[in-house]
């Protein structure tokens, strides 16, 4: 199964895939984790360390870092997942595909952009679960490519712009044949917000509630999945994992 | 020896050729300390934007255009220092105080870039100088802030034009001038603010942002009315300050909010900013939590839930909660603007 996770930028992707990604996990999937943000941050909410997070090596800049160019044949995607992947807490293996560290005069599509799309689009998922956390926008979704059997999460949080995004990604993703979309109503204050959000998708929605424990573990630099399991927004997303893994088994 | 010039060489020869048309027009006009002021802001400016070339390799087949353009940029800077040097000090500070600012807001997703740019835009505008409001990124947002009605216009067919040489093969019309894109395509809002937006993802590709983006970033760096302030709001995260998106800007504030990562972010976008630019770090949504170490912020924006059910209703914060202590303090930033000297 191949899961991409999009919405606006501060909706709570990150929060969402690293919550996720160890619930899935923790049922017994092999996950494999991606952070095609060129600006990579999802290390922090899957529980890797925080400077480490901040100083790990994306496959694009570690391949230009070993001379690689534009014209050498990339490899395949389960070498990069084995040569630029770290392995994360809870058996999560994590890996970003590029970020950007200077300005520069050229554009990024040639850069970390044909990287994601490569990489989500190349690595087996026969047997394990791939979920790519993207970058903010919708620009990064149509980079990744996700097609009719993968499964689109788009996350947003309460306000008007963000619930835009979300639902201008859910018919973006029914444009591009996915049948799978599911809307998740995060940081949600009350049953009224999630069905505005719910109604405003048009998709499936399920709720992630506001929760004092995800805004403390953002502020340290640690994973809530860790720090407080038990609060309310974790429980939410293994229910979401639940979720995701019984409808796959079934018919729908 | 030298090759050919590419399709974006001669653009780009192009390109310079109209900037310092309407640079040679500028000084023209000037008539006072403000209009001098005005060309010395716009030949930095213009030289600071011209050494992203003259690194490159790229742009190696039209050195020698590079190069006469700086040579006349720097003799424009010259002109303009003798002309303000006739100037008492008084005068000066005067003009000082009416030029506008040039400001890029960037962050991290969530960070509150918006609502700050927004707010900050109207603030100014306020104080009377007429405020250009950029929205730059490529997801709605700023429009909503402002006050206005949600809207994916960017820039209209007939404002732009295809040409092989530029940025996604699309520039601004011929002869259309960056001050009649603002006076004919700028959405009028509130408290003396005029908007432009980008133009949004219509369909599977970036065709319609792609559509509009050189020749909006054509106008913000061309646009040299001395009399506004220009604010852009930048996507979020380091992709669009990769592109120099904002490579108008004499500011930049970064905003931070409390969360680890958006510290983080915030460290990755600094080496962006690039060099002759005044950058402040804002904290905004703040607690009672200690600054970031090594972000001091110039001004601290506290988090208050009202913000938040603006956010949700879709509504200015402006309009919604104009007593905030969110809005205190953006008037706090607004004042860093109304006084300050031109970066060296």
């Amino acid at each position: 199964m191949k899961i991409a996770v999009t919405g606006k930028g501060g909706a709570g992707k990150s929060t969402i895939s690293g919550a996720l990604a160890r619930h899935l996990a923790r049922m017994g999937h092999d996950v494999v984790a991606i952070d095609a943000d060129p600006n990579p941050n999802l290390g922090i909410s899957l529980g890797v360390d925080r400077h480490l997070v901040e100083t790990m090596r994306p496959i694009l800049n570690s391949l230009l870092d070993a001379g690689h160019t534009h014209n050498d044949p990339t490899p395949p995607a389960d070498d990069l997942l084995a040569n630029y992947g770290i392995d994360a807490p809870g058996g999560v293996r994590l890996v970003a595909t590029g970020k950007i560290e200077r300005p520069s005069g050229s554009c990024l599509c040639c850069g970390s952009h044909n990287t994601t799309r490569q990489f989500f689009g190349d690595l087996p998922a026969a047997d394990r679960v791939v979920l790519a956390d993207l970058e903010a926008g919708l620009g990064d979704l149509v980079w990744a490519r996700p097609g009719p059997q993968d499964v689109v999460l788009a996350v947003t949080e309460g306000s008007a712009k963000s619930v835009e995004i979300a639902r201008r990604a859910c018919r973006l993703a029914e444009e591009m044949g996915v049948t799978r979309i599911i809307g998740v109503a995060n940081r949600a204050i009350s049953d009224a917000d999630v069905a505005r959000i719910s109604g405003e998708l048009g998709v499936e929605t399920l709720s992630v509630p506001e929760d004092p424990a995800i805004e403390k573990a953002d502020q340290q630099g640690v994973a809530a999945f860790d720090a407080d399991p038990t609060s309310p927004a974790i429980v939410a997303v293994g229910e979401l994992a639940h979720r995701l893994m019984s409808s796959s088994a079934g018919s729908t | 020896m030298t090759r050919q010039a590419s399709p974006g060489e001669q653009w780009l020869v192009e390109t310079l050729e109209r900037r310092q048309a309407g640079l040679d027009d500028l000084e023209a006009r000037a008539a006072d300390a403000l209009g001098w002021l005005a060309v010395e802001r716009q030949a930095t400016s213009l030289l600071r934007h011209l050494s992203t070339w003259t690194a490159s390799a790229w742009y190696e087949a039209v050195a020698p255009e590079l190069a006469r353009h700086q040579a006349h940029l720097e003799e424009k800077l010259r002109r303009a220092a003798t002309e303000l040097s006739a100037f008492d000090a008084v005068t000066l500070a005067s003009a000082q105080r009416r030029l506008g600012a040039r400001l890029a807001l960037m962050g991290k997703g969530g960070a509150g870039k918006t609502v700050i740019t927004s707010t900050l835009a109207r603030l100014l505008g306020r104080r009377g100088h007429p405020v250009l409001a950029v929205d730059l990124d490529s997801n709605p947002g700023l429009a909503i802030s402002l006050g206005l009605p949600p809207t994916d216009a960017g820039l209209p067919s007939e404002a732009v034009r295809q040409h092989a040489g530029a940025s996604y093969g699309w520039a601004l019309a011929e002869g259309l001038r960056p001050a009649d894109v603002v006076d004919r395509w700028a959405t009028p809002g509130p408290d003396n603010v005029r908007f432009l937006g980008l133009g949004k993802i219509g369909g599977l590709d970036k065709a319609h942002t792609r559509r509009s983006i050189g020749a909006l970033l054509y106008v913000l760096l061309n646009f040299d009315d001395p009399g506004w302030h220009v604010i852009a709001d930048m996507e979020a995260g380091p992709s669009t300050p990769f592109e120099r998106y904002h490579a108008f800007a004499d500011d930049v504030i970064v905003v931070v909010g409390p969360a680890w990562r958006s510290a983080m972010t915030a460290r990755r976008l600094l080496p962006m900013v690039g060099d002759g630019r005044r950058t402040r770090i804002v904290a905004n949504r703040c607690g009672d939590e200690p600054d970031h170490p090594g972000l001091s912020p110039a001004v601290r924006i506290p988090f208050d839930p009202a913000v938040a059910e603006a956010e949700r209703r879709g509504l200015s914060p402006l309009d919604a909660c104009p007593d905030s202590p969110t809005i205190a303090a953006i008037e706090q930033l607004a004042e860093l603007f109304l006084d300050q000297e031109v970066p060296a």
